[in-house]
């Protein structure tokens, strides 16, 4: 088997083009058309004027977590440790309790979440045999002042609106 | 020495240092806002005071005060701290001076008294501005070799080989149209390039010497250390270059240093090539002559101008989003009032120069004003086209450059001067 030549014509040999000055000019030009374009009108540039006007952020955008609930409204998560035990950058940190609502038998006491340890990898929504933990809220800017605010907590946890339908988030493939 | 000498003395020194001052904040402002445009992104738009961002030159403001109050580091491995701090104030102060011989205006006639419109009245004109040029490229070998750090080594290295290889084309470039003027005083030059070639073209080096022009502004962007020739301070092979080890205020005076450089620049290609301080076919004497016209067209014109600007503003001036009682809006509304009340003020000035006629010594400051303005903006213009190749062309690598200087550019300006001094001697 013969390996597949492909002879890429060389471009820039002309005198024309060794002079440079023309295609300086050519390249000139092509800028200049721009900066005109939006110096005249600097709607036409584009940006968008990002802290104003937020992106549009689709279904299947791994955003921050948040902790789902049934129909009943109480909590999904039984605290089996999966997602824990599957974070690779071990940022969940859970504490299991007997359960009080009388759904199942367990429940956690603390689900709490270092977002700056959290590598947004989506292994712990994968992981969860419940679907108690996903990542559809939406939020995609997760910062803070201090230390100690990057780690959220249950109420928080349970409290996130999701961001999308249920059917656009199982639209995403989920 | 009258009260009148030492005034115009003042104000010449006032223009040659604090023209190339002021240019720096505009020339920091055009290229980011000007990268921004050519790259359809907006530049810096959000610094502010009290709402107001001066289509985004409050940045400087911001960014001068960081570096005054950020720590002035001296590497502790440094041993010739002498030779370390000298050296960025060598870059400025070279830069600053080498403007000092460029004439703004034509030769102020006042009374019996005629004052040449330079810092320093001097004769020798482009030599010094060869020389003080020049000397500038110690400063960075210096910063190089005294931060004895080896990026900054090979920066410094780069810059003067570039330096001394594009001196050699710039130099011979400058021999044909010393030819040509058969002068080396700038006013001198200035004064010639006042007259018409033929009639009706005016008489600018660059109809002169269209090769040389070339040359020259090929020689000049490498003299400066700007895109396409920055090999200096290449940012992924040798980080920041000669000035990697500065900090805080040091490397802001390169930094000012650096634009001061391309404003001088720009403006000595607009003394030797586009025609100086010369409003085209309109010489000194011809505009002295007619000062009635010329002023009431300036009373004419001004508001016109304003109009359009003040339209353009008020279209781009805005937010370009959903927001209520846009301050936008009501910041331009502001800009608007200042511009239509300085218009008012230099309409008044000049009907009032009009009615009491102040007779040939007031004509010949408004002339020169004008002139100065003239100056100013196509001095502007040209840092421009500097703002504008930096964002066009890629880097040139460091063989290509060389061999761009020596191979094309060195035998190009001898060609040029054969051809030049041939034409000058067939011409008597």
């Amino acid at each position: 088997m013969t390996a597949k030549v492909k002879t890429i014509e060389r471009k820039g040999g002309t005198f024309l083009e060794q002079l440079y000055l023309v295609e300086v000019v050519k390249g000139m030009v092509v800028t200049f058309g721009h900066f005109f374009r939006n110096l005249m009108d600097n709607s036409l540039l584009y940006v968008r004027h990002y802290p104003e006007v937020k992106p549009e952020i689709t279904p299947r955008w791994r955003g921050r977590h948040r902790l789902t609930k049934r129909e009943d409204g109480t909590m999904k998560c039984v605290a089996c440790f999966m997602c824990q035990t599957n974070c690779p950058s071990n940022c969940i940190m859970i504490e299991a309790g007997e359960r009080t609502d009388g759904v199942t038998e367990k429940m956690p006491v603390k689900f709490n979440i270092d977002l700056l340890e959290c590598i947004y990898c989506g292994y712990c929504v994968e992981a969860c045999p419940l679907d108690a933990i996903r990542m559809d809220t939406g939020i995609f800017s997760v910062t803070s002042y201090t230390r100690e605010s990057m780690m959220i907590g249950l109420d928080d946890l349970l409290d996130t609106p999701p961001g999308f339908t249920e059917d656009e988030y199982k639209k995403g493939g989920c | 020495m009258s009260a009148l000498d030492i005034l115009l003395i003042v104000v010449r020194i006032a223009f040659g240092a604090f023209v190339p001052l002021c240019f720096v904040a505009v020339l920091v402002w055009m290229e980011r806002r000007g990268a921004g445009f050519f790259q359809d992104r907006s530049g810096p738009n959000r610094c502010h005071v009290m709402g107001f961002r001066a289509a985004g030159l409050i940045q400087n403001i911001a960014d001068a005060v960081k570096l005054i109050f950020k720590e002035d580091i001296v590497p502790g491995h440094i041993k010739h701290k002498f030779y370390f701090i000298l050296a960025p104030t060598l870059v400025f102060i070279t830069a600053i001076l080498s403007f000092a011989v460029v004439p703004f205006a034509d030769t102020l006639i006042l009374g019996e008294n005629s004052y040449v419109m330079q810092a320093i009245p001097t004769d020798v004109g482009i030599l010094w501005f060869l020389a003080v040029v020049g000397f500038g490229v110690y400063g960075i070998i210096l910063a190089g070799w005294s931060s004895h750090n080896k990026y900054g080594v090979l920066g410094g290295l780069r810059a003067a080989a570039q330096v001394i290889s594009y001196e050699i084309p710039m130099g011979l470039a400058l021999v044909s149209l010393l030819a040509v003027y058969s002068t080396v005083n700038l006013s001198e030059m200035a004064q010639i390039q006042g007259q018409l070639l033929f009639g009706f073209i005016p008489m600018w080096g660059v109809v002169l010497q269209p090769l040389g022009v070339v040359i020259f502004i090929v020689a000049a962007f490498a003299e400066t250390n700007r895109t396409p020739f920055d090999l200096a301070e290449g940012e992924s092979e040798i980080v920041a270059g000669f000035h990697v080890e500065y900090s805080s205020m040091k490397f802001a005076l390169f930094f000012m240093g650096e634009y001061v450089a391309m404003f001088v620049s720009s403006a000595l290609i607009v003394t030797l090539y586009f025609g100086s301080y010369q409003i085209p076919w309109f010489s000194t004497e011809a505009l002295v002559n007619n000062i009635k016209p010329v002023a009431l067209l300036l009373i004419v014109a001004m508001p016109v101008a304003a109009y359009y600007f003040t339209l353009w503003m008020k279209k781009n001036n805005r937010s370009h989003y959903d927001r209520p009682d846009d301050p936008r809006v009501r910041e331009a509304k502001v800009y608007a009032a200042v511009l239509w009340s300085l218009v008012a003020i230099l309409e008044v000035i000049m009907i009032g120069f009009l009615i009491f006629s102040v007779g040939e010594s007031g004509s010949r400051i408004l002339v020169a004003l004008l002139q100065m303005g003239c100056f100013l903006f196509k001095t502007f213009l040209m840092c421009f086209v500097y703002v504008w190749v930096r964002w066009t062309l890629p880097r040139f690598r460091y063989d290509q450059l060389q061999k761009l200087g020596w191979q094309k550019l060195l035998p190009l300006a001898l060609l040029n001067i054969f051809i030049t001094s041939a034409v000058v001697v067939s011409l008597g």
